[in-house]
């Protein structure tokens, strides 16, 4: 068995024993399936991994714990949609995930949630809010080049909304932007 | 791996949103209750709820690294009843739908819909 771990059309090899598997238009990189327990160190190896790759090229993360067969299984699950994953690799390239959560500190009402979320889009490239307890739960398809200035925007808001504690983790996979449309 | 907290808190309270990150379990049974109606659907919807979720745990992960360093045996514990839990919920979505593994591979695979 191997393991997909993301989609790319960048033609370079990425580092052993990770390996690429050509699929049309793009290509899977595939590892070795690791065997044994999930816990929180095979998890972050996976996200590390990931970061690595992304720091080299633009990537599309696949579901943790996909794996087929071999190179030809995974190869036949991707080329049908080899030209929807060219299209949404176009989509993330050159940016990463910043995820921005914010929630009423204790024992306060939240603050305007909307604000802020309107701010942090304008400085995106996409956004998608999630489902969750907080006022806000959000992740931004932020520019590599542009993180600095959206970090920089998260701790003005957070001293301008008071009635918020505002968290800002990243950068991420574009874990929330992968879905091609 | 590095540090993933870009900007935390004027208070610097972690914990308040750690706490806010739901269990598994109530996430998947809540998502799949909700939306039954096509599989389709259903399975995107499972789909989108476990990147969210592992995404999520990364960053519960980041947080309690930076708070103490380190995970305690029994939030390792939690993590890996976690995904025991994933795996029940993707086996009862499988017979709910009547799909083999395979399919399931299939539908679920990469990036939600795609493979």
């Amino acid at each position: 068995m191997i393991e997909l771990l993301a989609i790319t059309d960048d033609p370079v090899a990425p580092p052993p024993p990770l390996r690429l598997v050509p699929a049309g238009p793009v290509a899977v990189v595939v590892g070795p399936a690791p065997e044994g327990e999930v816990d929180a160190e095979a998890l972050w190896d996976r996200e590390s991994l990931l970061e690595d790759l992304m720091d080299e090229r633009a990537l599309l993360p696949i579901r943790y714990g996909t794996r087929v067969e071999d190179d030809a299984a995974a190869a036949a699950a991707v080329v049908p949609r080899g030209a929807e994953l060219a299209a949404a690799l176009e989509r993330v390239r050159g940016a990463v995930e910043v995820s921005v959560r914010a929630i009423a500190p204790e024992g306060e009402e939240a603050g305007d949630v909307g604000a802020v979320h309107a701010r942090l889009s304008g400085l995106a490239r996409e956004h998608a809010r999630h489902d969750g307890p907080e006022p806000l739960r959000a992740a931004y398809l932020v520019d590599r080049a542009g993180v600095d200035v959206f970090v920089a925007a998260v701790r003005e808001l957070q001293q301008e909304h008071r009635g918020l504690s505002i968290l800002c983790t990243g950068p991420w996979p574009p874990y929330s932007f992968a879905e091609p449309r | 791996m590095k540090d993933k907290v870009l900007a935390a808190p004027l208070n610097g309270d972690l914990d308040a949103f750690e706490r806010k990150i739901p269990h598994l379990s109530n996430a998947l049974s809540r998502r799949i209750d909700a939306d039954p109606e096509s599989v389709q659907q259903g399975l995107a919807q499972l789909v989108l709820t476990i990147v969210e979720l592992l995404r999520q745990l990364m960053e519960r992960q980041a947080l309690r690294r930076i708070d103490g360093g380190g995970l305690t045996d029994e939030q390792v514990e939690n993590l890996g009843r976690t995904f025991m839990e994933l795996d029940r919920a993707m086996e009862e979505l499988r017979d709910h739908f009547g799909l083999e593994p395979e399919d399931l591979n299939l539908d679920l695979g990469p990036l939600g819909r795609l493979l």
